[in-house]
C-alpha cells in the first residue's frame, strides 16, 4: 500500500522539477505578448498588475505544456539584429516586385529546387533561416532534413545556373545575418570555420 | 500633433494602404495565373506578405494620431504582424512538401531538382 504522503512528496517533487524547467526568457517573451495583447505599455497602475498577471500566465502555460529548451540558446546582437532586420525587408521589396512582374507578364516561369547546407548546427538557427527565406518571395522551403542540415527550397524564375547560384548566394547571407543576429558564440564560430574567406560574400 | 503632420500622416497610410492592397491583387492574379502548386504558393503566400505588412503600417498610421480605443492599437497590429510572419512559413512549407512527395508538381517546369535526386538515393540506400 502506498503511502499518503510519500505520494504527496513525490508530487511535489515532480512539481518541483517541472517548475526548475521553465525556460525565464521565453516566459518574459510570452508575457511580452501578453502586455501587447492588453495594451499594458502606458503609464498607470494597471500594467503592473497586468505585467505580474501575464507572468504567472506564462509560466503556468510552460508547466502545463512543457516543451523542451532551446538549445544552445541565443543572444541578441543589436546592432546585427538592425542589420538583419534591414536586409530582410529590403529583400522583400525587391523580390516582390521581382515575383510581380513575373506574375504579370506571360509566358511559363522556370524553377529550381536547390539544396544547401547549413553552415551552423542549431535548431534555432535552421528555423530562423527557414522563417526568413518564406517570408522573403520567390523561395519556399520544401523540406528540411536535421540530420544533414540540408534545407531545400524551391526557387521562382531559377532557370539557369547563374539564377541557381544567386539564390544559394542569397540564402548563405541570410543565414550569415541571422547567425551574427542571433546566434552564440559557438554559432558564429562556427559559421566562420565554414567559410574563413567570407568567399560567398561576392 | 499639428494638423498638418496628421495630414502627412494620412496621405503615407493612404499609400501604404494601397500599395498593400495592390499586392495583394497580384497575389491573386498569380494563383490563377500560374500552372503548378509550387509556382501558387510564391504568390499566395509572399507578395500577400509584404502586403498585409504595408496595410497594418497604414492602419498603424492612421491610428497613431487617435490612440484612445483601448481595443484596437499598434501593439495589437505588431502582434498580427509578428504571428502571420511567424506562421505563415510552417503553413507553406507543409502544402509544399505535401505537394512535393505526392508528386503534384510539374517537372517540365523545374531546371534543375536536387531533392529528387536525394529522395531517389535515399530510396535505393534503403532497398540495398
Amino acid at each position: 500500500m502506498i503511502d499518503p504522503s510519500a505520494e504527496k512528496k513525490a508530487r511535489v517533487a515532480a512539481f518541483r522539477r517541472r517548475l526548475g524547467k521553465v525556460q525565464v526568457p521565453i516566459a518574459l517573451g510570452m508575457t511580452l505578448v501578453w502586455m501587447l495583447l492588453f495594451n499594458g505599455f502606458q503609464w498607470r497602475w494597471e500594467s503592473l498588475g497586468l505585467f505580474v498577471l501575464g507572468f504567472l500566465v506564462s509560466v503556468t502555460i510552460m508547466l502545463v505544456f512543457p516543451l523542451p529548451p532551446i538549445v544552445p540558446g541565443f543572444r541578441f546582437h543589436p546592432l546585427s539584429l538592425a542589420h538583419m532586420l534591414v536586409h530582410i525587408l529590403g529583400k522583400m521589396f525587391t523580390a516582390s516586385f521581382r515575383v510581380t512582374a513575373w506574375t504579370l507578364s506571360p509566358g511559363e516561369v522556370h524553377s529550381s529546387v536547390i539544396g544547401l547546407r547549413m553552415r551552423t548546427q542549431s535548431d534555432l538557427m535552421m528555423v530562423c533561416t527557414a522563417i526568413a527565406s518564406s517570408i522573403i518571395p520567390g523561395t519556399v522551403v520544401v523540406e528540411v532534413t536535421r540530420d544533414e542540415w540540408m534545407l531545400y527550397l524551391h526557387v521562382l524564375g531559377a532557370s539557369d545556373e547563374k539564377g541557381i547560384e544567386e539564390a544559394r548566394a542569397d540564402v548563405m547571407r541570410l543565414e550569415r545575418l541571422i547567425v551574427r543576429a542571433l546566434g552564440t558564440r559557438e554559432d558564429i564560430d562556427m559559421l566562420e570555420a565554414a567559410h574563413p574567406s567570407g568567399k560567398e560574400r561576392g | 500633433m499639428s494638423e498638418e503632420l496628421i495630414t502627412v500622416l494620412d496621405w503615407i497610410a493612404i499609400l501604404c494602404l494601397l500599395a498593400g492592397a495592390l499586392l495583394s491583387v497580384v497575389a491573386a492574379v498569380g494563383l490563377i495565373r500560374f500552372p503548378d502548386l509550387l509556382s501558387r504558393m510564391h504568390t499566395a503566400a509572399k507578395p500577400q506578405v509584404l502586403g498585409m505588412l504595408l496595410v497594418l503600417v497604414g492602419i498603424g498610421l492612421r491610428l497613431a494620431p487617435v490612440e484612445d480605443t483601448n481595443v484596437f492599437n499598434v501593439g495589437t497590429l505588431l502582434l498580427v504582424g509578428l504571428f502571420q510572419v511567424v506562421t505563415i512559413p510552417v503553413a507553406g512549407h507543409i502544402a509544399a512538401r505535401v505537394g512535393y512527395r505526392t508528386g503534384r508538381i510539374r517537372q517540365d517546369l523545374l531546371f534543375r531538382d536536387e531533392l529528387a535526386d536525394r529522395l531517389a538515393s535515399r530510396r535505393d540506400g534503403g532497398d540495398a
